[in-house]
């Protein structure tokens, strides 16, 4: 377990030369659009519940994910029109991909 | 049976019993590069000082054959003995048995001398080993695990704790390890996890080693679960004879003191370097502070932007808590956090005085930082120091800005003695930042907006970035030297005590964890 080279590290417009180690600071990637139904968990789709064209409230669930010995209830998380489905039963799915969007209603 | 025969029985009984799991399990375990449990407890105690107990403990199983069956010890060796001529109590699982399974009565083993170690006020070293639960056992074997996490808990703060991972130790087994203070791991010897690479597995999908996961380096330097990382198993023992030396036996005395010795690389006045945007390693500045210029890190491959540990001054035991300008600039983040506040809580719990070395930006900015918690996690070390009673010294080398100026030891939070170098910069924020903010209309009118924002950076310097204006308040108490920092130390250390009491109008306080 060696040190690291140094890099950059720019904190309230001050530039540091310091090591920067891996993983410590990320880029914003995550998104915060509640419409995006995205798996929290790794896992398996048992049964969709939902299509493009729906009509779903708050609390709706959209689909059966097996993950944990258990199958979870995925559900909207807000009042909106399911616009795409992006899995089908069967699909393994990763954390954080997306299984639905839903255009929010206004 | 005459009394000879008695011996000789009992000879022959306690010859079987010593040889574990037999010879054929031994070799397995020294072909996994591991040495037995007797010789784990010969590495750490002092020659001839173990007096083992319980030798003779059976296992209590009645189910799935195992009634029929003979498990030496029940699998866990056990006992007392001295580190330095200073007693410990000691227990051993023994993998070469049954895989180190722990049963009611191998758990009954283990908290027999806990019980020992708080009554007569000794530290406990718990050296692990063992395939987890005895499934035969079922939940009586559960209830050998709350009792031993139960005793952990009621220890912590009396006496010292430790454990050494040396082999797996894996589910619940896992939690008395972490109730204890300090954990140590072997490379590619240790594995620590919940729930371990076949779980997750079935259940997510995921492929992973047991090393990846949960091995010694995972331990040391990602997940911060373990305080030391050796390359052998006999490098873990010194480690841990050289911890104990540093600890008082309870949390009723002070820590032993040895003779007090001079710095070997004392501190000059040109330490850290001009650019105050330059980097340095601060563990050069705690080795030019402390006794023979000996520092024994804490945790030092994970949060390495805080540094912790221990060392001596004027003989006494200190705890070293101190910004690395040399890695993320010394910035505090979750992960720096809850390692200086565990271990300054650890100090205070027993009777070691704190010096803080300050020289941070401040807060690590970001989207990780505030979705992970960074503001509880932060006040951790606002709380930590608060609680703390022990005596408290900090000195400001370099930058303390903002709410980390407040956060490391400041006197607002109880530090008994603040100290100040020529180059501290005790400000609500570094020059840059400030003078943007402060004359961002100035600056964005000017003819030369460039020429204008240097020159408000540099006047912002000259008047904030110094020890002068929060010396003026009394918030710190001496600017000195670098090189003088040493006597000024010192001489506090000589009117600090160890005896202060804590609040006594709560039950315990609710620090954030």
């Amino acid at each position: 377990m060696k040190d690291e080279e140094l890099g950059r590290l720019n904190i309230d417009y001050t530039t540091y030369t310091t090591e920067v180690p891996e993983g410590s600071v990320t880029p914003f990637r995550g998104s915060t659009d509640l419409g995006e139904v995205r798996a929290v968990i790794p896992g398996t789709v048992v049964e969709v519940r939902t299509a493009p064209g729906d009509t779903v409230e708050d609390g709706d669930v959209l689909l059966l994910l097996d993950a944990m010995k258990m199958h979870n209830e995925v559900c909207a998380e807000v009042d909106g029109r399911v616009e795409e489905v992006a899995v089908e039963a069967g699909d393994r799915v990763e954390k954080g991909q997306l299984l639905v969007r839903i255009t929010q209603s206004q | 049976m005459s009394i000879a025969n008695k011996i000789n029985d009992f000879l022959k009984r306690v010859s079987r019993l010593i040889m574990g799991g037999g010879e054929e399990a031994v070799a397995k375990q020294k072909k996994r590069g591991k040495l037995t449990a007797r010789e784990r407890i010969a590495y750490l105690l002092d020659s001839e000082s173990f007096l083992e107990t319980d030798i003779f403990v059976e296992h209590a199983g009645r189910d799935f054959g195992l009634d029929k069956k003979k498990l030496a010890g029940d699998g866990v060796i056990t006992g007392y003995g001295s580190v330095d001529q200073r007693p410990v109590a000691v227990f051993a699982q023994d993998f070469t048995v049954a895989g180190g399974s722990l049963g009611k009565m191998h758990a009954a083993k283990i908290t027999k001398v806990m019980d020992i170690a708080g009554k007569m006020k000794m530290p406990l070293v718990g050296i692990n080993d063992s395939g987890g639960a005895r499934i035969q056992e079922g939940v009586d074997s559960l209830c050998g695990y709350g009792d031993i996490f139960y005793r952990n808990t009621i220890l912590s703060g009396v006496v010292p704790q430790i454990s050494v991972i040396l082999g797996p130790c894996a589910g619940g087994a896992v939690y008395s390890p972490a109730l204890t203070d300090f954990v140590f791991v072997v490379d590619k010897i240790s594995k620590m996890f919940i729930t371990g690479p076949q779980v997750i597995k079935s259940v997510l999908g995921e492929e992973i080693s047991q090393e990846e996961l949960g091995g010694a380096r995972t331990q040391a330097a990602i997940t911060g679960n373990a305080h030391f990382f050796a390359e052998s198993e006999q490098e873990a023992f010194e480690q841990i004879r050289r911890l104990l030396s540093f600890l008082p036996s309870h949390s009723g005395e002070d820590p032993p003191a040895v003779p007090p010795a001079e710095p070997r690389h004392p501190l000059g006045d040109h330490v850290i370097p001009d650019d105050r945007r330059m980097a340095y390693s601060v563990k050069d500045i705690v080795r030019g502070v402390l006794d023979d210029s000996d520092f024994f890190e804490v945790q030092e491959h994970y949060a390495r932007n805080i540094v912790i540990g221990f060392g001596r001054l004027g003989g006494r035991t200190v705890g070293v808590v101190a910004n690395q300008p040399r890695v993320l600039a010394g910035v505090l983040d979750v992960d720096a956090s809850d390692k200086a506040a565990r271990f300054i809580r650890f100090c205070d719990s027993f009777r070691i005085p704190l010096i803080t070395f300050v020289d941070t930006p401040g807060y690590l900015p970001g989207t990780d930082q505030e979705y992970a918690g960074v503001i509880r996690h932060g006040a951790k070390i606002l709380y930590s120091y608060s609680e703390a009673t022990v005596p408290k010294m900090t000195v400001i080398m370099r930058k303390a800005y903002g709410g980390a100026y407040i956060a490391m030891c400041s006197r607002h939070l109880g530090a008994d003695f603040v100290i100040a170098w020529p180059t501290a910069e005790i400000a609500v924020m570094g020059s840059e930042g400030a003078a943007n903010i402060i004359f961002r209309k100035e600056i964005a009118a000017a003819e030369d907006p460039e020429k204008l924002r240097r020159q408000k950076i540099e006047e912002y310097e000259k008047e904030f970035a110094n020890p002068y204006k929060a010396a003026s308040r009394g918030y710190v108490d001496v600017v000195e030297r670098p090189s003088a920092t040493r006597s000024a130390l010192l001489k506090a250390m000589k009117v600090a005590r160890t005896d202060r009491p804590h609040q006594q109008d709560r039950r315990h306080g609710n620090m954030p964890v």
